[in-house]
């Protein structure tokens, strides 16, 4: 029992000597964030590289009945992705024509086809080329971050109503951002083109967040019983299993996808990556700025 | 057995009505049916002649049995090689119908919807229209004034799902292009055709035009001033429904009817009215003549009510008609006309962008990904019962989710999926904050421990909604989709689903 006892104030304190410390990884890492994104913005003027949904591109189509499926295959090997869409016939349902979409340039992808299908496409006789506008403007891009910055200030309002703090509403803050900010530099290195899907996937994730947040920090403000690192550790055992189930299902569902659905993948490699830096985002910097606040605050009393 | 408690029958009511409303469709109980749906007759051909209707089941053609659309397309294709008339018999639910002709029945066909979901463009396609303007080379700039006013008048039509875009070919022509989730082609011909220019008019004087310049306002959904007034059936044995709704005039307009009708003189042989009756032209061609009430002679009246009728063979048609024809003109009053004629280059019917098997994958993963997940909640908490009947809970959220969709008609595609999706991640979480708090030794009774765990639930509720509001105005249909399918989820969870799952959990422990 004793033995036991040790070990726990052995722990504890290593938390309790360290726990400022820590808060520089967090730090260093939304730094480097900020440095990468301005980097990459300037590169590429804009925060994520995009897919055809949202950059527009050729749209190719091509008259007569082709296999889809083979032609995606092969044309997904040779360009990554593409969107391939049949038309048909409204009254017998025959197959009319093949729509491609890709974000490729219209020479490269006649080429290629030109060569897949055996024969010349001619534009008016047994194909056509269109180009298309993204199908979300320039507009949009302004309105979705305005939306987002008005989303964080409500948020924040609504935590400083709850628990009546700033600090505290600023660590549920921070580590929203921090969890967005983070997995957007990941998607970025990766070099995963984003799509309308990826961006809803992206906010999908201050959901995410929240819960775990709102809960740490409820049981260190709100509740009397025990030391503060019992309950830290208490709120860390709870909050621990929600993330896990999520991580898990999610990880599973992106197993399943993934030789199947471009878009699906995409979303549930966003969220993968998003939980995990919940995970840390919470347990390391969230948790940190609270204790510094509640000793602190114990300090003046 | 034990009182099942008022929470648990309130979910279970929830359940069977949810259930109802998403397999219960307007055709009835489709799950099983085999056929394929008519989803348009033209209306000057045999088909419809003979009796073909839009909403019925083909179930076998010629005594061969169609199962669906690649039966139907595959045996079609094959039975009119030539120039020759062909008999046809098509069976449908209700009747047999006998087709002599060469070509292919002039209807469009759907596989059967298996519930009353409509899937958006994404997932189940839809129909596709290349327009361009008659005679006329549209500048970039024109184009895009022309998909703000379709979209406007689409919006208005109540047409749910559907993209409207600027694309050019490589020689620089502009075209506007259109899908629409679940309308038919002749819908989208119709609104597009018809180029909606509207005009009152006294002699050869207007009064008024379609638009928002001269109409203030009209009324819609609101029986007390638009509804159907009759129903009578006409010599000819067919019927029609007249309907009427009020529009209401801009102080502009109101002045011009008082100024041409202050100049009119009584009718002599119906001396209750003015002498010259109200035309209402519809591209060109006169539709309705109202009669002006001799009071409102030199009257600046802002309000008119505008009639008119639809036909059919049955009551039923007539009314439908009646109906369609109301909220056509309706929104040609409230979105003014197109500013040019269309005409209608490609129009065809277009495959989902993601893929037919899309539902299926997303069906199988998210399974797979709640088995997962209530194995981790097994392996925590080591309790079958709370592994079940977390697994229940969650599916009873997406239950009640797609039966509130299924009743107000919401489209869903991508975006509403995720929001599915994020109820149920949140719905997990909240699960085990309710799990936790009960486990937890502390001297409060296990109701006073769940009530602290509904503060924290609450408290991330209000956080997750708010944060959500945002995305209701700005970008576009997408984000929207996304956050009200979120907000109705969280919400449908935090008020019904899991303070079910925390009653549960007091009944287990009595």
């Amino acid at each position: 029992m004793e033995e036991q006892q040790n070990q726990e104030t052995h722990k504890k304190n290593w938390h309790d000597r360290n726990y400022k410390l820590l808060l520089l990884i967090p730090l260093a890492m939304l730094i480097f964030s900020f440095v990468y994104m301005g980097i990459f913005y300037s590169q590429h003027n804009d925060f994520f590289l995009k897919d055809i949904s949202l950059m527009g591109g050729t749209s190719v189509t091509i008259n007569g009945n082709t296999d889809i499926i083979a032609l995606k295959e092969a044309l997904v090997k040779e360009f990554g992705e593409v969107n391939v869409r049949e038309v048909s016939d409204l009254i017998t349902g025959e197959q009319l024509a093949t729509i491609v979409e890709t974000t490729a340039k219209a020479e490269d992808i006649k080429l290629f086809l030109e060569d897949y299908l055996g024969y010349e496409l001619m534009e008016g006789e047994n194909s056509s080329f269109e180009s298309t506008d993204p199908s979300l403007g320039k507009s949009f891009y302004n309105q979705l971050l305005i939306a987002i910055l008005v989303s964080f200030v409500f948020m924040a309002i609504v935590v400083f109503i709850i628990f009546k703090n700033l600090v505290s509403s600023g660590a549920v803050i921070i580590s929203a951002f921090a969890d967005i900010l983070m997995t957007l530099v990941a998607v970025n290195l990766l070099g995963i083109k984003m799509s309308s899907a990826g961006i809803i996937a992206l906010l999908m994730l201050i959901g995410y967040s929240v819960d775990t947040d709102i809960l740490l920090t409820n049981r260190v403000l709100k509740r009397q019983e025990g030391s503060l690192n019992e309950r830290l550790v208490g709120a860390f055992k709870t909050g621990i299993t929600m993330t896990l189930t999520s991580l898990v299902a999610v990880a599973v569902a992106l197993f399943v996808v993934k030789s199947f659905s471009v878009t699906l993948t995409q979303i549930f490699t966003i969220l993968v990556i998003g939980l995990i830096f919940d995970i840390f985002n919470t347990w390391v910097t969230n948790v940190s700025i609270l204790k510094w606040y509640v000793n602190s605050r114990e300090k003046s009393e | 057995m034990k009182k099942l408690g008022f929470r648990i029958w309130l979910l279970i009511i929830i359940l069977i009505v949810s259930l109802l409303s998403i397999f219960v469709s307007s055709y009835g109980f489709t799950l099983f049916q085999k056929g394929v749906l008519i989803t348009s007759v033209e209306q000057n051909s045999t088909s419809f002649e003979q009796g073909l209707r839009q909403g019925q089941i083909i179930t076998s053609i010629d005594g061969k049995a169609i199962n669906n659309i690649t039966d139907y397309s595959n045996y079609i294709q094959g039975k009119f090689p030539s120039e020759k008339e062909v008999k046809t018999i098509i069976t449908t639910k209700e009747a047999d119908i006998i087709l002599y002709s060469n070509h292919a029945p002039n209807i469009t066909v759907s596989h059967i919807p298996k519930t009353s979901l409509k899937m958006g463009l994404d997932l189940a396609g839809g129909a596709r229209a290349l327009v361009r303007a008659q005679d006329r080379e549209l500048s970039s700039d024109e184009i895009n004034d022309l998909v703000s006013i379709t979209l406007n008048r689409f919006n208005a039509y109540g047409l749910s799902d559907m993209k409207v875009r600027p694309i050019s070919d490589l020689s620089g022509n502009r075209f506007m292009l259109i899908e629409i989730a679940g309308a038919t082609p002749k819908d989208l011909k119709s609104m597009i055709e018809n180029q909606g220019k509207f005009e009152a008019k006294i002699g050869n004087q207007t009064v008024f035009v379609g638009g928002d310049r001269d109409v203030a306002s009209v009324c819609r959904n609101d029986a007390t001033c638009a509804r159907i007034e009759t129903c009578q059936q006409d010599s000819s044995g067919g019927y029609f429904c007249k309907f009427i709704f009020t529009i209401y005039l801009s102080e502009e307009a109101a002045k011009r009817h008082a100024n041409i009708t202050g100049n009119m003189e009584i009718n002599a042989t119906n001396p209750e009215y003015l002498s010259k009756p109200l035309d209402l032209y519809l591209d060109d061609s006169l539709v309705e003549t109202l009669l002006i009430s001799k009071d409102l002679k030199g009257q600046v009246t802002t309000q008119i009510a505008i009639s008119g009728s639809g036909s059919g063979t049955t009551e039923d048609e007539a009314l439908k008609t009646a109906e369609e024809d109301m909220k056509k003109l309706q929104t040609i009053l409230i979105t003014g006309s197109l500013p040019y004629k269309l005409e209608i280059v490609k129009l065809d019917t277009i495959s989902p962008l993601l893929g037919r098997d899309f539902m299926k994958y997303i069906i199988f993963a998210g399974i797979a990904a709640l088995l997962t997940a209530s194995l981790v909640i097994f392996i925590r908490y080591r309790n079958l019962k709370n592994s079940l009947t977390v697994i229940l809970i969650s599916f009873s959220e997406i239950i009640i989710i797609l039966g509130i969709a299924a009743l107000i008609d919401w489209n869903l595609d991508l975006a509403s999926i995720a929001g599915i999706l994020a109820t149920i991640g949140t719905g997990f979480d909240d699960q085990v904050v309710l799990l936790d708090e009960s486990k937890h030794k502390v001297s409060l009774t296990l109701k006073q421990r769940l009530k602290r765990a509904f503060a924290i639930i609450m408290g991330a509720y209000f956080t997750v909604l708010v944060s959500l509001l945002p995305l209701l105005w700005a970008g576009g249909g997408l984000l929207k989709g996304f956050a009200i399918t979120t907000i109705i989820g969280i919400s449908v969870g935090v008020f019904i689903t899991r303070p079910t799952f925390s009653a549960i959990l007091k009944r287990m422990e009595d």
